[in-house]
């Protein structure tokens, strides 16, 4: 075994993947989370908290049956997959919200994301918790776990 | 180990590896964003880290992939082979202790339809004990081509075709 050639070809590939993220146009941002594009607002658990206190509408873009199950208090519906349906359930208490965070399931979870671009495009000013639910129960935050319909 | 060692196992050993990878490596390699974003959902590594594997990654796949196929630092690019494997066989296990559902392991394709689509059907896609099973039995090939010495036989075979085609060895005693 020549472990030269072995560092070699390990050293080769990280260079030609760094150069072609560079220069190809296909690139990421790699300092920053990939979900992120121009215009998302995130916001950390424990503000997303204090948000809640001051009466901020929340929105749960998880599947319908997660929400069914448990929900950040006080939070509606508003699921990626059949968003164009589950609005108008919610249209008339989002011209009420102040303001509005959209949450979902958090490491990788792009629909927290995707919902708050759709709202922005229907003119509604959405802010993203960071990291969604587990990021709130690791901050020892509170979660409605009484069953819904 | 015999069968191993012979010559034509390794090249189909070799082929069918290097075949994998580098089909393996073009999706994520068309598609790093994608790719990035199902290495995060592994919740192996955080974003920043998710983002550096999904940028190199797939291009060290391609490249020891296409040096097995070609036979060029065959031993060692099935090393490096085998190591990733290991890692990827890491990561899946600590996925599955840990109960967490990744639909589309991002082994092949990291389309989203790839989620929805009927073919491959979810237990091939996502992380599961089809996966862990697959990496080990290409694990085996790897390490197979890697620490293998290829059959006597051949060895000796290419000595008697060279002595029938009038060469002798250096020091040797041909007449």
């Amino acid at each position: 075994m020549d472990w030269k050639r072995f560092i070699l070809i390990l050293a080769g590939g990280v260079s030609l993947g760094f150069a072609w993220n560079a220069f190809s146009g296909r690139g990421i941002v790699l300092g920053q989370s990939v979900l992120v594009q121009a215009g998302d607002e995130l916001v950390k658990a424990p503000d997303a908290k204090a948000l809640l206190d001051k009466g901020a509408l929340f929105l749960d873009a998880r599947p319908r049956d997660f929400w069914r199950m448990s929900r950040i208090p006080g939070a509606l519906p508003l699921p990626e997959e059949g968003f164009d349906k589950a609005f108008p359930e919610v249209e008339e208490r989002l011209r009420r919200a102040s303001t509005i965070v959209v949450y979902c399931s958090g490491y990788g979870c792009e629909a927290s994301h995707i919902v708050a671009r759709k709202l922005r495009e229907k003119g509604f000013a959405a802010a993203i918790l960071d990291e969604g639910v587990p990021a709130w129960q690791d901050a020892q935050l509170p979660l409605d776990t009484e069953p819904r319909p | 180990m015999t069968r191993l060692a012979n010559p034509r196992v390794q090249l189909a050993l070799r082929l069918l590896l290097g075949a994998f990878f580098v089909y393996a490596s073009l999706d994520k390699i068309a598609s790093p964003a994608g790719f990035a974003k199902i290495v995060y959902q592994w919740q192996v590594a955080g974003p920043v880290p998710s983002n550096l594997v999904a940028a190199t990654l797939p291009w060290v796949e391609l490249l020891a992939g296409l040096l097995l196929i070609v036979g060029v630092w065959r031993r060692e690019a099935a090393l490096v082979i085998a190591l990733l494997l290991v890692v990827f066989l890491g990561a899946a296990a600590s996925v599955l202790a840990r109960g967490i559902d990744v639909q589309n392991c991002g082994c092949v394709s990291v389309a989203k339809e790839a989620v929805e689509s009927a073919w491959p059907p979810a237990w091939a896609r996502g992380v599961g004990w089809f996966l862990v099973v697959r990496n080990l039995l290409m694990l085996a090939g790897a390490l197979a081509i890697a620490f293998v010495r290829r059959a006597p036989a051949e060895a000796a075979g290419r000595q008697r075709a060279m002595e029938q085609a009038g060469f002798t060895p250096a020091g040797g005693t041909g007449a």
